[in-house]
Parts: structure tokens; C-alpha cells; sequence
């Protein structure tokens, strides 16, 4: 308090000149004069004493110039997408050892599925034929697990649990019976119609130097419709899987080497292959450094640079519907406070009905309603800002309006009537700046809460959308515990953001509400 | 001055206008609503101004005295406009029915007639300096052109005994025997005829007090004004008034010169009132009228002589006949019945 001491001697200086003392030493006309202070700089005097209040305001500034300076510092765009590149593994195909008979028709023959249960049967029993519908059909093996199905001399089908992969034209059925022959017998070639063909160790089925098709006991089918394995790479496959390998490296066609990852699952007797792809994936959830000084959100946005533009479009908000608040707050408290009697009745009772309805749930209604008819992002923000300042002037019409009329009474104001002022003048003149102190104490607080109402709404996802940040669909981004848990900068400093422009406001309220009361005595 | 025989007021003769007294107030009423019940309507009427009648002489000023919530504040409001619209009577100033002014020309008169408030410190807007507060209806009116605005301001307050460098700065930084001074100055700035003064001294102490009734006085012979003074100080109005009214529940009992009414006051409670002033002289025996009970409420005023419940000459006629408004001696008028012939 010994900073007030001059000031209180200049006071008191100012006291024995106004009381009309005519001492030489403290002449009214004399520089030292204590300077004349309006009620306003009054007010801002003991504002900046109290040191809450200018810890408010400074924490004010620093959100003011975060939001809106920081947003032209930044060198990325509010909207700007990262990207990383990733190893995925990704299902590739999976293999199956094949352990059942497999059949394939001759030409204009007929196998069906009964004949096949009674061929089975037959092979079962080791018998080397079987009926079916009063014919004797003669069972043949032929080799390893592989049998022929004759009836009268004709040779109807053959059965083999190795299965014949065609590559490029279809292969004659005569072919495929002496390929497979020559394979089951570790024959190396063989001749059908007069021309030969050989068969190699690993079951490629030559014409000369052209492969027909191949041999296998493996089934490999593809995991998803853009995925055809080739030749070279089920080949290797196969080696890996009898080599019993996890992992193994295939260069592809184009040249790219991938990674493959392969498990047995002994419950369905397969193989599952996965590939390991490098990926172009949006940068989510990286961890604040060198780029990203506060690391990205999930969709690899700059988490610094939503801030700054999501701190603009809150403060923004909330400004623009404390200012619609208080316009019509204001217009309409002071004519039901000045007129009184059916204007302020009919008024006041708006106002009544503007305080039942519930708020949220009328925001969420129109919301969603907004989202039904996939309003444009800017418009919807427009449209928040009018809801809810449509929503809250009420509190100030009862505000002024208390104000109004007990300012109204005051002898002043009979003052100006009795001096012929006329009505404009004496409503913007001399009761609207009565009015202003309280005025601007309630509309820095409510900006507070309209900041956090804003926040609520976007973070329920019914205020402010996607490509715009705003605090509160920052903090949106942790919509699980895992995200809560693991990466504190999507929601910490959203919040802090939140934090400190709404402790801000509500200090320099509560500054202005005692710096404005002249009782307070600081 | 015609005396008010009739009790049928309506149908009462236009008041003529004598041009020797700037102010005819004939049988002025101004009736507050009572509002109760479970549906608010009208239940009744608070009495505030119940017929008065009085004329002020140009240049003259007259007292208007009685104790707290007699009604004398209200009569000065609805004689000035100031307390919404009048419930019965007539205003004649300077001839014109106040209230029978459009809004426009009522604003014209506002400069002609003008009033000080008993409360200094509620009378002064807080956000405007002292000179807005002065020249606000001087500009208002434009009674003087701009070039001279400032000089005029100034002359205007030194008239007042404030200072001219007072004008940029704001009436807290003012004491209340100042303030009471911008008030003057503010009504005095719209160059008036007529200036009610509500109390003007009763918020300020002895001192300030005989300098702000000097004022008004030098203020008075300077500009020929004419004030109605309201106070309850009755030493006071004994000192500034030319002509005195004394006003109970909302009726002038007795109207009439300074001189006549304190040395000889003729209605029983003006007698009771006039006893309460001491006498500086401690061998005089003061020789008081105690007057029994406490003023009955305005609201439910006693039938016939409101005064009766509490005079001492009460007599069985008070109680059922309202007393009119007699001439007893040239200029000195009382409403009683014991002047009736």
C-alpha cells in the first residue's frame, strides 16, 4: 500500500482546494493540481491495481495473440494433413495343404458327387471297384494318391489329391492324367498322342520349353481380389512352408522387395501369409517434436496450429454471440425499463418463456438437424452463433431492465426531464452509460461461458465441424481411454487453452465488476 | 381570487390569467395509485396533492412548509410536469396550462421554469463532467450560439461561485455544498423565470447552507427570479420567503405574507407548527402545542377537516364538512371552519 501514499496526499491536497480553502500553497490554478480523473479512468486506476485482474488480462493477451497471431506464424495450414510411411502388414493369402481327392472329368463324361462318395468308399476299403446304378466302375491307382475311374474300358474321371495349376491355356485331360502320372511315379517325362512332355522335379509340366502348368499339393488363394500371387512366389511359398520358415523375402515382378510373415494354424491345417508393405498413411497421433511442436491429432493434423486457429474461431464465436446477446439484451431491456407497463409486461414475460426452454437439448435438436441437412461447415458456425446468442439475451434484458428502472427513479434522470432533454438523449446519454459497468461485467463473464459452451457443443460434435478447429472438437479427437491415456497432447493442451481464456475472462470480470463498485476501496 | 364555494369542481369558471402572478395553481390534485390484490388493480389512492390553491407574484418567493410526507415535494413535481399527469386542477404559467402543452412546447417552457433537487448527490449524473452537466440543456435548446457556449458556461458557473476549470471534472470529486452549487448553476444556466427549490439546503450543513440561501437571494435580485421554496426548515422560509404556504395531508391550510402567517398564524395546525421554532432568548417561555397522535395516512384520509383528529378547537362540524379556502385578512387566506362567518 505505500504506492497509494502520494496519491492519497493528493487527494486530500484536492479536498482543501475544492472546499473553496484559498491557501496560496495549494492553488486551484497551480500545475499541482491533482489531475482530473474521469469515473472511467478511475475505474481502469483500480482495475490495474488488482493484480488478479491484470493476471487475467495478461492471460487474455496471450490467448489473443496465440489465436490470431499465432495462426499467421504458422507455417501450416489449419487444414494441412501429414503423412508418414508406415509398415503395414497386411493379409496376403493363405494356404491350404490339400489332403482330399480332387477330381477331374474327362471330356463329355459325368462324375458326380455320389459316384465320388462311392468311389471314396472303394479306395477306403481298398477294393478296385465299385457300383453304382447296376455299372461296374473299375478303380484304378495309378499312383501315390492318385487313382483313375473306368467304366468299360472308358476312362471316366481321375482322382488325385495333387492338384494340376494350369498357366495359359487350358490343358487337354489326356495331359493332365499323363502329367500326373509321371509326377506321382517321379517319372521325368512322358509322351500323350505322340509328343513329349516332361515333368520336372519341382511338378512343372513342360511342352519342350514352354510350362504348361504345374503340380502342386498346396492351395494358395488370394486374401483380397487385388492380391494375384504369381508362379515364382507360390513356389518359394512352398519351399518356406516345408522348410517350415516364418518369414521370407520375395521380389516381386515390379522389383519391390516385400517381407512376408507366415504362421501355421494347426486348427484349420493352414497358412496364413501376411505382407509387410510400406504404407502412405496420414501421421495420427505423432508425438510432439521438431515439426510438430505438440505432435498431431488423428487425422495428422499440426496439433499447434488447430490450437491457434481453433483458440480464433472459439474467441471469435464467443464474442460475436455475447455482442448479439447484448444488442438485443440490451434494445429490449431498456424499452421494457424505460416504457414499463404492457411493454415491459409482454417483454418480461418473453423473457420467462426464453428461460424454460432448455437450452442443450433445443442446441442438439437443431443440431443434428443440421447435420441431416449437411449444412456447410461456415454457415453452420453462423448459425451456432445465432442460437446462442438468441438463446442468452435474457439474462441481460433483465439486467438492464433492473437497471433501467431503478436508474430511472434516480433525480437525475427527473434532472433531465426538467430540463426539456429529449428522450434519445436521455436514454444514450445518461442511462445507457449508467448501465454500461454492469453491462460490461455480465458480458465478460457470460463470454466465458460461451466459450465453454461452445467448447461442450463442438466436443458433443454439434458446434463446430470438421475442416474448422475449435477447442472444444479438439478435445473431440479422445474418443477412446486408449487415446486419453496415450497421447496427452491431443487433449491436454486444448484444455489448458480452454483453461486459461476462460479463467482470463472471468478475472478481468471480476476486476471490472470491483473496479467498477466504488465502494471497493483497494 | 374566486373562492372555490362549489364542491363540484368541473364546472368551475376558466381560471383568468392575472399577468402580476407568473403561477395559478387552482385545486390541484395528484393521486397516487395503490395497486393489490391477487389480480393487480387499483385499490386506492394515495392522496399525495388534494387540492391547492395558491397564486406566486413575479419576482416573489414563496415558502411552502410542513412536516415529512404533507405532499409539499409532489406539489413542486406536478406543478413542473415532473410527476406524470396531473389527477385534477389547473397549472397556469404565465397564463398557458402546463398541462395542456404538447410534448414540444412543454420542452420550450422546461427552460422558463426550472427546479433544484433536495439531494445533491443523486441529482448529478456520475459519468458526465460538471460543464456537460450545465451546458447539456443550454445546447439542448440552443439558447446560446456556439461561439459563445463556452464563455457562457463559464460566466454561468462563476455566477454560482464555482470555479470555470471545475467544468472538466466530475461530480464526485465534489463536496455536497458544490454540488448543491452545480445544481443551481445547471438550473440557472437555462436563464428561468421560475425555479422550485426542493429543499435545496436540507442535505447540507449550517454553513453551506446560509451561503447557498444567500446565493439564491443575490441570484434572485440578479435575474428578477421567482422561487417557490419547499422546506421544512421554517427559519428558513421565515428568512427567503416573501409569502408562505403551509401544507397538511396534501392541503394548503394557510397561504399568505411572511409577516402575517409567523406573527399571526390563524389555522390550528399552523398555530402547533409555528410553536416548535425556538426562541433565542432563554428567559422567553416557550409555549408549545403538543400536537396528540401522528399524521393519519394519506391514503385514507379523515373524513371532513383532515385536521381534525388532531386539533384541539375541533368542533362537531370539522368532522363531516370539508373547510374551503376563505380570505380572512387581504392576502391571507385559511381553510377552517373558525373563520366562518
Amino acid at each position: 500500500m505505500k504506492d497509494l501514499k502520494p496519491l492519497e496526499q493528493d487527494v486530500q491536497e484536492s479536498k482543501i482546494a475544492a472546499a473553496g480553502g484559498q491557501e496560496e500553497e495549494f492553488s486551484l490554478n497551480d500545475d499541482r493540481r491533482v489531475k482530473v480523473l474521469s469515473p472511467n479512468a478511475m475505474v481502469l486506476q483500480r482495475f490495474f491495481r488488482n493484480r488478479l485482474a491484470v493476471l487475467g488480462l495478461i492471460m487474455l493477451l496471450v490467448m489473443f495473440v496465440f489465436s490470431f497471431i499465432g495462426g499467421v506464424i504458422s507455417p501450416y495450414r489449419e487444414d494441412e494433413q501429414f503423412y508418414r510411411y508406415e509398415d503395414q502388414m497386411k493379409e496376403y493369402v493363405g494356404v491350404v495343404r490339400n489332403n482330399d481327392f480332387r477330381y477331374t472329368v474327362a471330356d463329355g463324361q459325368k462324375f458326380d458327387t455320389i459316384m465320388q462318395a462311392e468311389f471314396q468308399l472303394a479306395v477306403n476299403e481298398e477294393r478296385d471297384n465299385f457300383d453304382h446304378k447296376g455299372t461296374t466302375y473299375d478303380v484304378m491307382k495309378e499312383g501315390e494318391d492318385y487313382y483313375s475311374i473306368s467304366a468299360n474300358g472308358t476312362m471316366l474321371a481321375i482322382a488325385a489329391k495333387d492338384i494340376v495349376n494350369v498357366e495359359g491355356a487350358e490343358i487337354p485331360f489326356d495331359v493332365k492324367y499323363e502329367a500326373l502320372k509321371a509326377y506321382t511315379n517321379e517319372v521325368e517325362s512322358f509322351a500323350v498322342n505322340g509328343k513329349e512332355y516332361g515333368v520336372d522335379e519341382d511338378g512343372n509340366i513342360l511342352d519342350g520349353e514352354t510350362v504348361l502348368g504345374y503340380i502342386s499339393r498346396f492351395v494358395v488363394s488370394s486374401a483380397s481380389a487385388d492380391v494375384v500371387p504369381g508362379r515364382v512366389f507360390k513356389e518359394e511359398l512352398e519351399i518356406a512352408i516345408d522348410n517350415d520358415e516364418e518369414e521370407f523375402t520375395f521380389t516381386g515382378e515390379d522389383g519391390v522387395e516385400n517381407s512376408y510373415k507366415i504362421s501355421y494354424d494347426p486348427t484349420t491345417l493352414t497358412w496364413s501369409v501376411k505382407q509387410g508393405k510400406e504404407t502412405y498413411v496420414y501421421d495420427s497421433y505423432a508425438n510432439p517434436g521438431k515439426e510438430h511442436w505438440l505432435g498431431t491429432d488423428s487425422n495428422g493434423m499440426d496439433m499447434l496450429t488447430r490450437l491457434m486457429y481453433g483458440g480464433r474461431v472459439s474467441l471469435i464465436i464467443g464474442f460475436i454471440v455475447v455482442i448479439i446477446e447484448t444488442v438485443l439484451g440490451v434494445i429490449l431491456g431498456g424499452l421494457a425499463g424505460y416504457f414499463g407497463k404492457w411493454v415491459d409486461m409482454l417483454i418480461m414475460r418473453v423473457v420467462d418463456i426464453f428461460y424454460c426452454i432448455p437450452s442443450l437439448p433445443l442446441i442438439i435438436i437443431l443440431g443434428a438437424a443440421m447435420d441431416a441437412a449437411k449444412v456447410d461447415p461456415m454457415i453452420r458456425m453462423f448459425y451456432l452463433m445465432l442460437i446462442l446468442g438468441f438463446l442468452g439475451w435474457p439474462a441481460i434484458a433483465r439486467l438492464v431492465r433492473g437497471q433501467i428502472l431503478s436508474l430511472r427513479e434516480q433525480e437525475f434522470m427527473a434532472a433531465t426531464e426538467a430540463c426539456g432533454i429529449r428522450v434519445s438523449r436521455r436514454i444514450f446519454k445518461h442511462l445507457i452509460p449508467n448501465v454500461i459497468p454492469q453491462l460490461i461485467v455480465t458480458c465478460t463473464m457470460s463470454l466465458g461461458s460461451t466459450i465453454i459452451m461452445e467448447a461442450t457443443l463442438s466436443f458433443l460434435g454439434m458446434g463446430v465441424k470438421f475442416p474448422f478447429a475449435s477447442w472444444g472438437n479438439i478435445i473431440n479427437d479422445v474418443n477412446s481411454a486408449y487415446v486419453m491415456t496415450h497421447y496427452w497432447f491431443v487433449w491436454i493442451p486444448a484444455g489448458i487453452c480452454l483453461l486459461i481464456a476462460v479463467l482470463g475472462f472471468n478475472f478481468v470480470g471480476d476486476g471490472l465488476r470491483d473496479a467498477f463498485d466504488p465502494k471497493m476501496k483497494r | 381570487m374566486a373562492e372555490n364555494k362549489e364542491l363540484t369542481q368541473k364546472q368551475q369558471e376558466p381560471l383568468v390569467y392575472d399577468p402580476q402572478y407568473i403561477l395559478m395553481v387552482r385545486n390541484l390534485k395528484k393521486y397516487f395509485p395503490i395497486k393489490g390484490g391477487m389480480v393487480s388493480h387499483v385499490v386506492g389512492h394515495v392522496k399525495a396533492v388534494d387540492g391547492v390553491t395558491f397564486n406566486l407574484k413575479r419576482g416573489t418567493t414563496m415558502g411552502l412548509v410542513g412536516e415529512s410526507g404533507c405532499g409539499k415535494t409532489t406539489t413542486g413535481r406536478t406543478i413542473l410536469r415532473l410527476a406524470g399527469e396531473k389527477t385534477g386542477g389547473d397549472v397556469l404559467f404565465n397564463g398557458k396550462e402546463v398541462y395542456e402543452l404538447t410534448n414540444k412546447e412543454m420542452r420550450t417552457l422546461r427552460t422558463k421554469m426550472q427546479i433544484i433537487f433536495q439531494d445533491p448527490f443523486s441529482s448529478l449524473s456520475p459519468r458526465l463532467p460538471v460543464g456537460e452537466i450545465i451546458g447539456e440543456a443550454v445546447r439542448e435548446h440552443g439558447l446560446v450560439p456556439k461561439a459563445e457556449f463556452d464563455d457562457y458556461i463559464d460566466k454561468v458557473m462563476d455566477n454560482c461561485g464555482l470555479q470555470p476549470f471545475h467544468k472538466d471534472r466530475y461530480p464526485h470529486e465534489f463536496s455536497g455544498g458544490q454540488r448543491q452549487r452545480i445544481c443551481i448553476a445547471r438550473a440557472l444556466a437555462l436563464n428561468p423565470e421560475f425555479i422550485v427549490c426542493d429543499e435545496p439546503v436540507s442535505a447540507l450543513d449550517v454553513s453551506i447552507q446560509a451561503q447557498i440561501i444567500n446565493l439564491l437571494n443575490e441570484l434572485q435580485e440578479e435575474h428578477k427570479l421567482t422561487y417557490l421554496f419547499i422546506s421544512h426548515d421554517l427559519s428558513v422560509v421565515e428568512h427567503i420567503s416573501d409569502t408562505v404556504g403551509v401544507m397538511y395531508l396534501g392541503n394548503l391550510v394557510e397561504y399568505g405574507e411572511t409577516v402575517d402567517i409567523f406573527k399571526n398564524p390563524l389555522h390550528p395546525y399552523t398555530k402547533a407548527l409555528f410553536s416548535a421554532i425556538p426562541i433565542p432568548d432563554p428567559k422567553a417561555k416557550m409555549n408549545r402545542i403538543v400536537l396528540e397522535g401522528s399524521i393519519p395516512s394519506p391514503a385514507n384520509p379523515p373524513q371532513g377537516c383532515k385536521f381534525h383528529t388532531r386539533c384541539a378547537q375541533c368542533m362537531e362540524r370539522c368532522k363531516t364538512e370539508a373547510p374551503v379556502q376563505k380570505e380572512v385578512e387581504p392576502g391571507h387566506f385559511v381553510v377552517c371552519h373558525l373563520y366562518d362567518e
